[in-house]
């Protein structure tokens, strides 16, 4: 059984049908990519699966359990957790405590605080800025920290939206090395991109969505050599 | 010279010095006159500084008379006695304006369009002397004026540190002289002694205003050499520490003056202390969790109006509770109707909030008010008969009794507040505060923690309403007005948002000044009005701000110089 699959969802925002029917699985310690244009729906695929929006049809299931009628925050303590778009950290407060605010629904003091260590180790910048002001930190590093937010809540899967996004391009190639680094530590990725061909590169298996639909799927390599993806992402 | 506009109506080109201290002269005696038509200048010559010397409204065009010679003083670029004689320029300019306003007021009478443009203005203008002697002496006191003024801000550090305070300290003993002199009053002997010698009837006389100001004089050269002394490279002292200890001190100046002060300074720090109650409520709303709330007065009438309700020997009674059981009562249902308050709006931020909340808040206002629940609330008419509070066989009626109710109150209400803000509950407040979605994604609650935020708050507001009824001893609907929603609010962020220093500073300045300046009527909110912009100018962070707030303006800068240094470039390669 996969860890995540959504199964023919329709999410509308308001009159606009924003997803028309995707399905998608993601299994145990893979990486899976959804890659799209802009405007595509990728975004809206994440925020249905972390409970900010709720599909009108077809059911998402979070390892067996469907996930319907559960509150955003109920979700998030089942261990799914979001990376979102745009590296929304908390720009008032400190880095320290956007990495606390991560931990948020976790009890285990002590284990919080091994994991705030392990996350000085992946990230050494942030460490040097704990006291900082997140919203005075540099693109790159905001992104840091909001994937650093992100594991310091133990998540069972990690959703990521569009981390490379507005990055200079020595730095999306180290975002996607971290990417590769928390995946090997044992975390399930589901990474939502406009960059195919680096997510694609990295990603066990690959989605490609046009308009609100699942138009191609396939392991990620096999994509990448796809004639059909290379017109239209590769150039 | 080039590059100077001059207009074309000026013959001889003047030198753009000297053109700039006519300007700046210009500039204040519009102020001045602008003053003095509104009526502010004429109300405040009504009171004195030093009797038979000097009243409030002179004293007042003669500052703005000084402050044109500091600035045309400060803005030249030449010699320092060119510059104080820039001063005399500008301070005699700044007068012109109000001397035409003499003579036009001589030669028709305006007083159908501006009211305060009377006989008695013209006298003050000209002294009494009439016009000719009058505006001479007008336009050669604005001079003289403008002279000090520029002498002042010429003068080396030393003199300014002893003669604003001296000035300043004569201002506020002559202002405030009916308060003091009846604080004076209340003892005999040597205090009473100091008392007439300072003050004749109604106000300052010379010989007071002179003691005073060399006295202030003497302490602020006094605290300025200290300060000078302390070696440079001692270690500063510890910030938290020193803040600790201003606090402290101010706390216990509050608990100790109005035992010493009487009644009607009792009164004032009552309400102000009403103030700093509500304040700390809002504040939780606003300052940690975000959410502009305008209607935060209902749950000031909650808890005055259950008060009223359970405790009231009028037929309105519901129940006969001491006033010790029922303020809990009124506390507990302050935050159910704030959680109640919260539900319709939940899903509601920012701007939108803010007009939604100040609809629910006139409803409440609205049911108070209608005959329809008039039967159970007393309509317009009230509740009547609250009794005051008592301990054992002891009635705590006079105002100081009941301020040390509300002292204690605000200080568990203080020690609360500070605990909910150090905790996981203030830190999700933060959160949701700079970002609902990712908040929630997190594990927040968004739903518990935002109607906490609104059941929290109101328990402080009721709380206030509550001592507010027995303060009272009745209610009414037009009490509980939107304006005590929007001093709350103006209180916060003067004092600086999520600061709860600041929610006493706040509660000093906006709502304990403008009482004691009670007799200046509708003026005061000229006052009030004028403390806000000045405040947004000058310190928008507010009086003491949070370290949050602090680091916030502070980490602006810090962006603004990554921006246009060495930050990578954020392009996206497409
Ligand atoms: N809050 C919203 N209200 C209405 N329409 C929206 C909203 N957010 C996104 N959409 C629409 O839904 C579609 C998918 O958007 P999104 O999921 O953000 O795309 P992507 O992340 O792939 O760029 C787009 O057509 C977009 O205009
Ligand atoms: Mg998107």
């Amino acid at each position: 059984m996969a860890l995540l699959e959504i199964d023919a969802i329709h999410v509308f925002y308001d009159k606009i049908e924003a997803l028309k029917g995707i399905s998608l699985a993601v299994e145990q310690r893979q990486i899976v990519t959804l890659v799209g244009g802009n405007g595509a729906g990728k975004s809206t695929t994440l925020r249905a699966v972390s409970g900010l929006l709720h599909p009108r049809q077809g059911t998402i299931r979070f390892d067996g359990r469907d996930l319907a009628g559960l509150g955003a925050h109920d979700i998030a303590a089942t261990g799914l957790v979001q990376v979102p778009e745009g590296r929304r950290i908390f720009g008032r407060l400190t880095v320290a405590e956007n990495l606390e605010m991560g931990a948020f629904t976790r009890r285990d003091r002590h284990a919080v605080a091994e994991d705030r260590d392990r996350m000085m180790r992946l990230f050494p910048r942030l460490r040097e800025r704990l006291k900082q002001v997140a919203g005075t930190l540099s693109g790159g590093e905001q992104q840091m920290l909001a994937t650093a937010r992100a594991l310091m809540a133990r998540p069972r899967l990690l959703l990521m939206d569009e981390p490379s996004m507005g990055l200079a391009p020595m730095l999306v190639e180290q975002v996607f090395e971290t990417i590769r680094t928390i995946n090997a530590q044992g975390v399930t990725i589901l990474l939502v991109e406009q960059n195919a061909p680096a997510a694609l590169g990295i990603a066990d298996h690959g989605y490609v969505l046009e308009s609100g639909r699942i138009v191609l799927s396939g392991a990620g390599r096999e994509l990448l050599d796809d004639e059909r993806v290379r017109r239209a992402y590769l150039g | 010279m080039s590059g100077v506009h001059t207009p074309p109506g000026l013959a001889a080109p003047i030198h753009p010095i000297l053109r700039r201290a006519v300007l700046t002269g210009l500039a204040f005696g519009a102020g001045a006159v602008h003053l003095t038509v509104v009526g502010v200048v004429l109300m405040l010559h009504q009171r004195w500084i030093v009797v038979g010397t000097l009243s409030l409204g002179e004293a007042t065009l003669l500052a703005i008379a000084a402050g044109a010679g500091a600035m045309a003083a400060a803005n030249a670029g030449t010699a320092a006695g060119a510059r104080i004689m820039l001063g005399l320029l500008a301070g005699a300019v700044a007068a012109a304006p109000l001397a035409a306003l003499a003579v036009l007021i001589d030669l028709v009478s305006l007083r159908a369009i501006f009211i305060a443009l009377s006989p008695d203005l013209l006298a003050m203008l000209t002294l009494g002397l009439g016009p000719a002697t009058g505006i001479a002496l007008l336009i050669a006191g604005g001079a003289g004026a403008g002279l000090l003024g520029a002498a002042l801000q010429q003068s080396p550090r030393a003199v300014i540190r002893a003669v604003l305070p001296g000035a300043t300290a004569v201002v506020v003993a002559g202002v405030f002289q009916e308060l003091i002199q009846l604080m004076l009053q209340q003892y005999e002997g040597v205090v009473n002694d100091v008392r007439a010698f300072l003050y004749s009837w109604e106000g300052l006389n010379p010989a007071g205003a002179i003691t005073i100001f060399a006295v202030t004089a003497l302490l602020g050269e006094a605290v300025g050499l200290r300060r000078r002394r302390r070696p440079a490279h001692a270690p500063p002292r510890d910030p938290r520490r020193a803040r600790m200890m201003r606090a402290g001190i101010a706390l216990l100046v509050l608990a100790v003056l109005p035992a010493f002060a009487g009644s009607y300074i009792g009164q004032v720090l009552m309400l102000v202390g009403l103030y700093i109650l509500m304040g700390m409520g809002l504040n939780l709303e606003i300052g940690l969790a975000g959410l502009l709330d305008l209607g935060f007065v209902a749950f000031f009438a909650v808890g005055a109006y259950t008060t009223a309700l359970l405790t009231t020997e009028s037929a309105h009674a519901l129940l006969h509770l001491s006033y010790w059981l029922a303020m809990p009562v009124a506390v507990l249902l302050s935050i159910l109707v704030g959680v109640l308050f919260g539900l319709p709006v939940l899903g509601v931020r920012g701007d939108y909030l803010a007009v939604a909340t100040l609809g629910l808040g006139e409803i409440v206002r609205v049911i108070v008010q209608s005959d329809f629940a008039a039967p159970l609330l007393g309509g317009a008419q009230g509740i009547l008969e609250i009794p005051k509070p008592r301990i054992g066989p002891y009635v705590l009626g006079s105002p100081v009794a009941l301020f040390y109710v509300t002292l204690a109150a605000a200080g568990v209400a203080a020690f609360v507040a500070w605990r909910l803000e150090n905790s996981r509950l203030g830190r999700a407040w933060m959160a949701l505060r700079d970002d609902e979605d990712v908040a929630q994604a997190l594990g927040i609650n968004l739903i518990q923690c935002k109607l906490l935020a609104y059941g929290l708050g109101a328990a402080f507001a009721g709380l206030a309403g509550s001592i507010f009824a027995t303060m009272l001893t009745s209610v009414y609907p037009s009490s509980f007005q939107l304006l005590i929603s929007i001093n709350v609010l103006a209180l916060i962020i003067v004092g600086g948002m999520g600061s709860l220093p600041g929610v006493v500073l706040g509660a000093v300045a906006l709502i304990g000044l403008p009482e004691l300046l009670r007799e200046f009527g509708e003026y005061r909110y000229l006052f009030y009005g004028a403390v806000l912009i000045v405040m947004m100018r000058l310190r928008p962070e507010g009086l003491w701000p949070s370290d949050v707030r602090q680091r916030e303006l502070h980490a602006r800068d810090e962006t603004l110089a990554l921006d246009a240094g060495s930050d990578p470039l954020p392009v996206q390669p497409r």
